[in-house]
């Protein structure tokens, strides 16, 4: 029998064709001319084969820039697109849960805010840092450096907090639990990459050490970035829980939570800390238990049950994108309604309720135990998350009230949140609200809020 | 071609023809060197494994196209993305598919450090001299005189002249293959698709990072035909960047520089250095002053290298070891060393309110400057410590406050260890005020030591002259 040459040939499907003409080029012996009819379902106009005196020798599908635009195949043998049935819905595998390892008991460490803060992440299962020193929080960096090596940790010193922040993307989008300590003007430029990381629900955990501003400042501390915090996490409409420490044992305590939160809303968590809470050292207890931590089923990790996974921020059409963002909302909503976190101290009878965070607040509850012994009917509410503003525990109190001073260490961010609160709950006007406020690396102490509640509270000042 | 979607539902909703047909114009180099990945990872068996990284430009939308793991990058920053995926999980193979705009403009920084370093990533780097997506803009890659939107008359030396990518890449140490290879005919194609291959090779084998430039056609904002795009790329670009291969030292390379990560108890409490042992206690609760209350300030002040901040943080670690609260906060000035150092410590029995010391009980100052600027703020009864060594004539203090010159640096000279001064100024403290028994702070003094135990002896013998050039008692309150 004679041996038949069976030739793989090439093949055109016209409607993913556009006409570039690539292939002609590619082409030794002019098989392919331009077309000239346009296809009806591309709108275009592929080229047109002639095979008379093609060879197969293939190079024309070599040059088609198409993944499906000119195949080559046997006769009989090419896929029809019509065949190709929609791809069945990709489902990732189910989350790998995380565990808790229990601790035995150890005495109290006594660190500084930033290194519990970093003690807080490696018990929180964090074992992926990338960041840029600037001061006041580098030093929680640099053990981060000096410890990860030893737990199979990565460390990285990025170029900038602009790539820091996106080998962070990088890592969470692994499923990894990753963070950063950064200071205002570092936390400025990560800001673009945690809108990314909002608008993938990738979770990060970011402790900001602010420090004073605008500009370069100095490296006294403020509370100036809460705006940024919980107003302006970059562009796009971005909301992420804001926890506020006011003690190194919250540093570790609030690290661990953030991851927590992180991972539970998929997306960032930002730990807003001012200068002097990352110097500070104090008393700190351990967990009970730290965290091994699992892997979730949207993580893409380069394996086969992942493999499908995709982050992305991009959604080309409006009505995906508004989908999205209003998935986004009710997030920001479920948020908004579980997880307000309040510490309150003598507020129950309180006719000037003292509002502070941080540092400021610890000022503060030096000043409401002193006015206390003078008689005066004061109380400190010390919002732990500044957004959101813990306004459910506030507004029982706020009926009360004669008066609400806010103290902070910025020109009213804190008391914007609240006021702001107030006013999407319907109460505004009925309680006056004033302020003790001190800039520029300089924090109000306990006897200017004393002072300042004592005139507010129209009481002679005393000494 | 297994590794393409067979539709690509992520292309608009695969409606129409869009599920078997790129986003890309007419005659783009984009889709031969997607076309390359596919089948270099088919090819080397690793479709599991692989994470495509995908920039801002025209290659936004690589994960419409290959059925791998995909992150989408902000613009610039895939090398950092594609790096922090691969710390993630070493196994995976991770490549970071760029243009121009995003790696020779905005992305810089990034790909230089990333390169740099050397971590195993594919770098695929396609340069069509040209902004694509955002219509046509000057790329740092334009050439001279081609005319774009934003160099409508040609760019010329106001716009600098055009970055050779792959020959700066390949001067770094870190990347082990570096090559520029093209796509205007068959034969340029054919090594594309093995540069292309070996890229992601050298890293599923774990040799290193790759960059392999691909010089790319883009009709549209050429405004040429495909072949007339495809000429001008062989005539105008190839002499100004010229193919071939830039680095290779696959051949010996290697990256085993992985970690894998540990979460055991004991592993997490030594690194953190977490005791297991309570301290032992010598005091009997709060310290008795004449200040009653509940809570007590001190400030240690003087210039970087004194001690100041060591002294503080003794104190505070002998509240803690007793049971006490403390905090301590540091303040300095801008300089490493020699600029002023001051740090305020408060000691309560159940919690530390206020952490700043405005008005402390106890100041000790290690240099004039020092006692002069807190030496009136000493609260009435408290205590000005000072260096009598250095401090000749001090500063009036407050009423009722007790001032204390001792001469510490003389006695730590005469110990032959200048640097103890500040243990002698605890001494002295601990002398005049009796805040915690002397084992208490010589408990915390030898804790601080365990790493250097030889200095332990010349420290406790500071603080025991501290303690005995000093009388018992604090100022008198007012």
């Amino acid at each position: 029998m004679a041996h038949v040459d069976v030739r793989e040939m090439p093949v055109l499907h016209e409607e993913c064709c556009k006409g570039c003409g690539r292939c002609r080029e590619a082409c030794a012996r002019a098989c392919i001319a331009p077309g000239t009819d346009i296809n009806e379902l591309s709108g275009l106009v592929p080229i047109v084969l002639s095979l008379d005196a093609c060879n197969g020798c293939g190079l024309c599908a070599e040059a088609c820039p198409e993944p499906y635009g000119l195949e080559m195949a046997l006769p009989g043998a090419a896929r029809e697109p019509a065949a190709v049935a929609p791809r069945a819905r990709f489902v990732p595998p189910p989350d790998e849960p995380d565990a808790r390892v229990p601790l035995p008991h150890s005495p109290p460490l006594v660190v500084k805010g930033t290194h519990a803060s970093a003690i807080g992440a490696l018990l929180a299962g964090c074992r992926h840092f990338f960041g840029y020193p600037i001061t006041p929080s580098t030093e929680g960096a640099e053990l981060m450096a000096k410890l990860l090596p030893a737990l199979g940790g990565s460390f990285v010193q990025a170029p900038s907090e602009v790539a820091a922040v996106n080998m962070m993307y990088g890592a969470a989008g692994a499923g990894r639990r990753t963070m950063t300590f950064t200071s205002s003007p570092g936390f400025s430029l990560m800001l673009e990459g945690v809108s990314y990381l909002i608008g993938a629900e990738l979770p990060a955990v970011f402790v900001n050490v602010m420090r004073a501003g605008p500009g370069l400042g100095n490296i006294g501390p403020e509370q100036s970035d809460l705006k940024l915090a919980c107003r302006g996490l970059g562009h796009g409409s971005t909301h992420a829980i804001v926890l506020a420490p006011a003690t190194p044992q919250e540093m570790l305590d609030f690290t661990m939570l953030a991851f927590e939160l992180a991972f539970r809303y998929r997306n960032p968590v930002v730990v807003a800390a001012d200068g002097h809470l990352g110097q500070m050292t104090g008393k700190v207890e351990l967990p009970r238990a730290l965290v091994r931590p699992g892997l979730p089923g949207w993580a893409v990790s380069g394996d086969g049950p992942h493999r499908g996974n995709l982050h992305s921020s991009i959604l080309l059409r409006e009505a995906d994108q508004e989908a999205h963002n209003l998935h986004l909302f009710d997030k920001y909503a479920r948020m908004t309604a579980a997880e307000q976190r309040v510490e309150t101290l003598h507020c129950e009878d309180a006719e000037t309720l003292v509002v502070a965070c941080g540092t400021p607040a610890r000022m503060a509850s030096g000043a409401v135990a002193a006015l206390r012994a003078e008689g005066v009917r004061v109380g400190l509410f010390r919002p732990q998350t500044v957004w959101p503003f813990p306004v459910a525990a506030l507004l029982p109190l706020v009926r009360r009230a004669r008066r609400i001073v806010v103290v902070e260490a910025s020109d009213g961010q804190l008391e914007d949140e609240l006021r702001l609160a107030l006013s999407h709950a319907g109460v505004g006007g009925e309680v006056p609200i004033e302020h003790v406020r001190r800039h520029g690396g300089i924090l109000p102490s306990q006897l200017e809020i004393a002072a300042g509640v004592r005139k507010s509270a129209g009481r002679r000042v005393t000494a | 071609m297994s590794v393409f979607y067979e539709r690509f539902e992520r292309h608009d909703h695969a409606e129409g023809i869009k599920g078997r047909s790129t986003h890309y114009c007419p005659g783009c180099g984009h889709g031969l060197v997607h076309r390359y990945l596919a089948e270099a990872i088919e090819e080397l068996g690793i479709q599991d494994r692989t994470i495509a990284v995908s920039p801002v430009g025209c290659s936004v939308f690589l994960y419409y196209y290959l059925d791998v793991g995909h992150t989408q990058a902000a613009h610039g920053r895939a090398p950092a993305v594609a790096l922090g995926h691969k710390l993630s999980n070493p196994d995976s193979v991770v490549v970071s598919y760029q243009g121009d705009g995003d790696l020779a403009s905005i992305g810089l920084t990034e790909i230089l450090h990333a390169a740099q370093l050397g971590v195993p990533l594919s770098v695929v780097f396609v340069n069509n001299a040209i902004y694509g997506m955002t219509g046509g803009q000057t790329a740092p890659t334009t050439l001279m005189g081609q005319k774009t939107t934003t160099s409508p008359h040609g760019r010329d030396l106001s716009m600098g002249l055009p970055l050779k990518m792959a020959e700066l890449i390949a001067q770094l140490d870190g990347p082990v293959y570096v090559e520029r290879v093209a796509l205007f005919d068959a034969k340029q194609r054919v090594r594309a698709a093995k540069a292309v291959k070996k890229g992601l090779e050298l890293q599923a084998e774990g040799k290193g990072f790759s960059f392999v430039e691909v010089l790319a056609e883009c009709p549209t904002h050429l405004r040429l035909s495909a072949e007339e795009a495809e000429r001008w790329v062989k005539e105008k670009m190839v002499p100004v960047f010229p193919l071939g291969v830039k680095k290779d030292v696959s051949a010996t390379a290697s990256f085993d520089a992985w970690r894998t990560p540990t979460y055991a108890a004991d592993a997490v409490l030594e690194a953190i250095d977490a005791r297991q042992a309570e301290a032992p206690r010598y005091a009997q609760g709060f310290p008795a002053t004449p200040f009653g209350g509940d809570e007590l300030g001190l400030k240690f002040a003087g210039s970087g290298g004194d001690g100041a901040q060591t002294a503080a943080m003794l104190m505070v670690h002998a509240a803690v070891n007793e049971g006490l609260d403390a905090t301590h906060i540091p303040s300095y000035g801008p300089e490493s060393r020699g600029g002023t150092s001051y740090a305020d410590v408060r000691i309560a029995r159940t919690q530390v309110l206020s952490p700043d010391v405005p008005s402390p009980h106890a100041l000790v100052a290690f240099n004039a400057p020092s006692l002069a600027k807190f030496g009136a703020t000493v609260a009435p009864g408290g205590i000005a410590l000072y260096d009598r060594s250095v401090i000749r004539e001090p500063h009036a203090l407050p009423p009722g406050v007790r001032a204390l010159g001792v001469p510490l640096s003389e006695i730590a000279a005469e110990l032959g260890q200048p640097l103890v001064k500040n243990v002698v100024a605890i001494g002295a403290l601990q002398g005049a005020t009796g805040l915690f028994p002397a084992e208490t702070v010589l408990a915390v003094i030898r804790q601080a030591l365990q790493k250097r135990p030889a200095l332990v002896a010349v420290n406790a013998e500071a603080f025991a002259r501290g303690a005995r050039a000093v009388e018992r008692g604090w100022g008198s309150a007012g």
